[in-house]
């Protein structure tokens, strides 16, 4: 077998299920020797940054480092404060910073999105944006990291992440020591339900699985969603579970598959609304979002005895990053309390930082002018957010929140997957 | 044997003979760089990536002639399989049902307006493929404007709908490949020579009797044609299944999608396009043995 390895763009991969072909790459490539050779000789190989820069995120290159006056943000949709078309908490970080904020909502979901920068991290060229989100339950953020394409952040600057940040999201499992992210927000998956059409009290995950609601249950398309949430039902703590305990979760899947509606990415909650589904896996953020609506009043999101997943969507730099300082800066503000409390009056996911909810109750100056302008549009004190477990969460939810189970090596996902994605491709 | 031949020949020919040796090779260069270049190379590439195992991370694979993949994604997905052989062939049936009497009207009765009727058949082909089943999607919704006043009017149950059913997607891909079926079976009508028919006739064949044993043997060969040119294509799509189809249709196509751009299994996705190719080239396979290698060329 031949040692070469060659760099494919993902677009050609691509090109094979969607007849999208570079004819400039395929070129190139049909420039490389016979073809039985070329068979074996065509390894693939994604080289980790080739710009040479081994010292990118160390002490001395953050030195070197200056603020530019801008930074590219890109996030996933309604996911910070809005108030007439504008956000009230990058402008108040624009006027004391002078950093212009490009914020842009580009992130539908983790691997998508991670397939479209992937190209730029491998030829070390620029992704587009300074700080991007990934939640820690998709195997992208494993990927950025073990590529090595995350920047270390610089911990001397985040004097507000290491004064306000709370437990929940400081030194976590998925990043310890908080090397390469901050948290953006946090949510739990579980359970919600139409407590218009189902009047028994809910309070187990085996509430998915009652063949009562068959036709009218919604699970998640997500195979990482999926899985954990038979296993919760299985009473196994996915964290702790084997590849043993995960055939027991598909089978208890394959014999719900007949019952279940749909297997959804985020229209769950539309299917929800409309009552195609009247219990389905649930994000809570969404559904506290949802009940600010008195016409979705009647859908309760539930903590199951069996326990919660809890996800953090995670701020981090990729490299390749051309304002590094601004990034950090900007990352570093949303630790404030005032920051935070109005990005949680408009967002309801959970808070990284707990004093935010102080600030929601007895909001002074710059917060207590913006969370009263926002008061008409959201329609709700801001009591309600402040009192919401969903938000500034209790022990006792606390202590029902579960970590998603973290794959060992590939081959592991790989049977994860082989396992759970054939389930919601019926 | 050329070159044998041309030894004894006089000396001043021979400074012209290279280009000449060389000459068909050029003529069919543009044609088969396009073939290497668009055919050869995507499908080596197809192959060799379902041997390989990839780094589902950085997407880096490397040859480990990884047989085994193609068993192990057959057995995941077999259904899926078999839902698209199932919804490919109703399709194809479907097509060879209605496209016969179109054909065959157009082959004897067309008169000289017979390029004006081909026309009509493809002129669904100006618009896009996805924008035509989007359109689809539209009309048959729930509460559209075919279901929704046949609702009203009390003809149909509330409850009735056609969208996310079996039979909306074997509906959108006949109608989508309806064309691929009819020309190649009026390729073979049109040339059926109506002496052979007049001749039937004037040895006391009925009409009937003529039909079915001049014409339709005359028509087999494009009637197989048809069926390849409609069920291969039919059988890997995608577009179909995921605009009219609900969650328990999933084709093939769509497995094949999900495993490139969702899960990003490349050596999963090559495994199971290259049965998906085997499928074909069976198929392929099988219509030469029975009529002739030949007989592709001219229908297609």
């Amino acid at each position: 077998m031949d040692e070469e390895h060659f760099d494919v763009d993902p677009a050609i991969l691509r090109g094979l299920t969607e007849g999208r072909l570079s004819r400039r790459d395929m070129i190139r490539y049909g420039g490389m020797a016979g073809l039985s050779a070329f068979l074996a000789a065509c390894g693939v190989s994604g080289s980790s940054n080739t710009s040479g820069s081994s010292g990118v995120g160390s002490a001395s290159w953050w030195a070197k480092q200056k603020l530019h006056h801008k930074v590219n943000f890109g996030n996933w949709p309604l996911y910070v404060d809005v108030f007439k078309g504008n956000h009230p908490t990058l402008q108040r970080f624009t006027q004391e910073t002078g950093i212009q904020v490009t914020y842009t909502e580009p992130i539908q979901d983790n691997i998508p999105f991670y397939t479209k920068i992937r190209p730029a991290l491998q030829a070390g060229q620029y992704t587009g944006y300074d700080i991007i989100v990934m939640t820690n339950n998709s195997p992208a953020l494993g990927f950025l990291m073990n590529a090595n394409w995350l920047v270390p952040l610089d911990h001397s600057m985040m004097p507000n992440f290491d004064k306000y940040a709370g437990p929940l999201v400081k030194n976590p499992s998925w990043d310890r020591g908080n090397k390469f992210t901050m948290a953006w927000q946090s949510g739990w998956t579980a359970l919600a339900y139409n407590s218009s059409v189902i009047k028994e009290p809910i309070d187990s995950v085996q509430a998915l699985y009652d063949p009562k609601y068959s036709g009218k249950i919604g699970m998640m398309a997500d195979p990482q969603e999926l899985g954990s949430n038979a296993l919760l039902a299985l009473g196994i703590e996915p964290a702790k579970s084997t590849p043993s305990d995960w055939a027991k979760a598909q089978a208890k899947l394959k014999a719900q598959q007949p019952h279940v509606r749909h297997y959804y990415d985020q229209d769950y909650i539309t299917a929800l609304k409309n009552g195609d589904t009247v219990i389905s896996m649930a994000w809570s953020g969404d559904i506290f979002q949802a009940n600010l609506n008195s016409q979705y009043r009647d859908l309760k999101f539930v903590f199951p005895k069996e326990g919660a997943m809890f996800w953090t969507d995670n701020m981090c730099i990729p490299k390749g990053v051309q304002n590094p300082k601004d990034a950090m800066k900007l990352m570093d503000y949303y630790y404030l309390p005032d920051t935070q409390a109005v990005v949680e009056y408009y967002v309801d996911y959970v808070c990284p930082v707990p004093s935010a909810k102080h600030v929601l109750l007895h909001p002074t100056g710059w917060a207590a002018k913006t969370l009263k302008m926002m008061r008409p549009s959201i329609g709700l004190p801001t009591s309600v957010t402040a009192d919401a477990p969903t938000v500034f969460p209790n022990a006792y939810v606390i202590g029902l929140s579960k970590p998603y189970y973290a794959y060992k090596n590939q081959g592991q996902l790989t049977a994860w997957n082989n396992l759970f994605v054939p389930i919601t491709q019926a | 044997m050329e070159a044998a031949s041309a030894v004894g020949i006089a000396r001043p020919r021979r400074r012209r003979r290279p280009l000449k040796v060389l000459s068909p090779y050029l003529l069919i260069m543009p044609g088969g760089i396009w073939l290497i270049v668009l055919f050869v190379v995507p499908l080596v590439t197809m192959l060799s990536l379902s041997l390989q195992t990839c780094n589902l991370g950085t997407g880096s694979c490397t040859m480990t002639w990884h047989w085994s993949e193609i068993p192990n994604q057959l057995s995941l997905y077999h259904t899926q399989m078999l839902t698209s052989l199932y919804f490919a062939g109703a399709a194809t049936l479907i097509d060879l049902v209605v496209s016969f009497p179109i054909s065959y009207w157009i082959a004897f009765h067309g008169g000289n307006k017979k390029n004006f009727f081909l026309l009509m058949l493809l002129v669904p082909f100006f618009v896009s493929f996805v924008i035509r089943t989007i359109m689809w999607q539209f009309i048959l919704s729930d509460h559209g404007i075919v279901l929704g006043s046949l609702k009203s009017a009390g003809i149909l149950p509330q409850s009735f709908h056609v969208l996310a059913t079996p039979w909306a997607v074997i509906i959108g891909l006949a109608y989508n490949y309806l064309p691929f079926t009819a020309l190649p079976l009026y390729v073979a009508l049109e040339r059926i020579d109506h002496r052979v028919i007049e001749a039937a006739q004037d040895l006391y064949a009925s009409k009937r009797e003529s039909f079915l044993r001049v014409v339709m043997p005359l028509a087999i060969p494009g009637v197989f044609a048809a069926f390849l040119l409609t069920f291969v294509p039919a059988f890997g799509d995608y577009i179909n299944q995921q605009i009219l189809g609900g969650a328990s249709q999933t084709m093939i196509g769509t497995v094949i999608q999900n495993e490139f751009l969702t899960y990003l299994d490349y050596a999963g996705g090559s495994a199971l396009s290259v049965v998906l190719l085997a499928i074909a080239l069976v198929g392929i396979f099988l219509y030469a043995r029975v009529l002739g290698a030949r007989t592709i060329e001219e229908y297609v």
